[in-house]
């Protein structure tokens, strides 16, 4: 059942995708030279929707979390490496993938590039990447651990200054 | 005299369901990720990457396989995630086929992109440094940025925090000096 409910999250998630252009890599490099924001402003949205809907339901039914370690310096770095290839590909690891459903032939090339980084990544594990993930690792932590805050409260909260930022930001900021 | 009442009734009930597209699909996206983590658990995407790579060496080198930590780490494809990647594959597929179809042509993204062989080029080395890089940090677009600020998560915060950092400025970097 668990499979069946992760393959349904994934084509609506594929389709929702595909339909705001997020898997088109010209369409993330405009993003993220911020000539226009859709993408952006369409991820902060699931994010203000989604933090809100979990913690509300979080009250009345237990909720499957599972909080990613904050390892600070391999998160930190891990996400800068990361923002070089979203820049210079135009792909995220999930984007490349329905980029390939709609048959896209970069798409292809930027999942070929993740199954190599995958593998070198494997190699060098133990030896590089290991004992920095073991620097100022403070665990599962959330905002709501940090500000002593009941995790509703928080989300409920930060979900209104999202909204508040998608609302005052502008969706197109450069015509081209 | 119900006259003037009923247009403006109607200009509020307009302009409450006029959301922009984008906005619209977000907040479908939001529905989506809080249904997953209400059934099964956050959406992530990176992690596949690795497992497939192990599913592949354990047929090819079965003792390289065992002997590599990471990839006995990460343990088997037969995880939820591979079907939500799977469904990703699908999603994208009907979505363009039901549209415009839009997705099918190879768009260029940089200037310095002048023909198909640098764009794939560009895409191949895009893709290598957003799994390694997302490898490093446990998470990538789905599993750090959505589902983990979506849980309120620290790591979340810090890895979009790097993401943008240098995605910005590589994709402006790239975009005026490539001619």
């Amino acid at each position: 059942m668990t499979i069946f409910y992760a393959l349904l999250v994934g084509i609506a998630m594929g389709a929702l995708i595909q339909r705001v252009r997020a898997s088109s890599p010209a369409m993330i490099a405009q993003n993220l030279r911020l000539e226009n924001l859709v993408v952006i402003k369409f991820m902060a949205m699931t994010i203000a929707v989604g933090m809100i809907l979990v913690y509300l339901l979080n009250l009345v039914t237990p909720m499957h979390f599972d909080i990613k370690p904050t390892y600070v310096i391999g998160v930190l770095v891990g996400g800068l490496v990361f923002g070089v290839g979203f820049g210079l590909g135009g792909y995220c690891p999930g984007t490349c993938v329905v980029g390939a459903g709609e048959g896209r032939k970069d798409a292809l090339w930027s999942i070929g590039g993740g199954i190599f980084g995958a593998l070198v990544f494997s190699l060098v594990f133990e030896a590089l990447i290991a004992p920095i993930n073991k620097l100022a690792d403070y665990g599962k932590i959330t905002l709501a651990d940090v500000l002593h805050l009941p995790a509703v409260g928080v989300a409920l909260g930060l979900g209104a200054i999202f909204l508040g930022i998608i609302y005052v930001l502008p969706t197109v900021v450069k015509k081209t | 005299m119900s006259h003037p009442a009923a247009p403006a009734a109607r200009n509020v009930a307009e302009g409450s369901a006029k959301l922009p597209p984008w906005a619209m699909l977000g907040a479908l996206f939001g529905v989506v990720s809080a249904f997953s983590i209400l059934t099964w658990g956050p959406i992530g995407v990176s992690g596949t990457y690795p497992r497939f790579v192990g599913a592949v060496l354990r047929r090819l080198d079965p003792a390289f396989a065992v002997g590599n930590p990471y990839l006995e780490k990460m343990g088997s494809l037969i995880k939820p995630e591979t079907f939500l990647v799977l469904g990703l594959l699908i999603g994208g597929f009907l979505a363009s086929r039901i549209g415009d179809g839009r997705g099918s042509r190879t768009e260029f993204i940089h200037t310095g992109e002048t023909t198909k062989g640098k764009r794939y080029r560009d895409a191949f080395i895009g893709g290598f440094l957003i799994v390694f890089g997302a490898r490093i940090a446990g998470g990538c677009t789905s599993g750090h940025i959505i589902s983990g600020i979506t849980q309120l998560s620290i790591s979340g915060l810090i890895f979009a925090a790097g993401v943008f950092a240098t995605g910005i400025m590589t994709a402006k970097l790239l975009h005026k000096g490539g001619r």
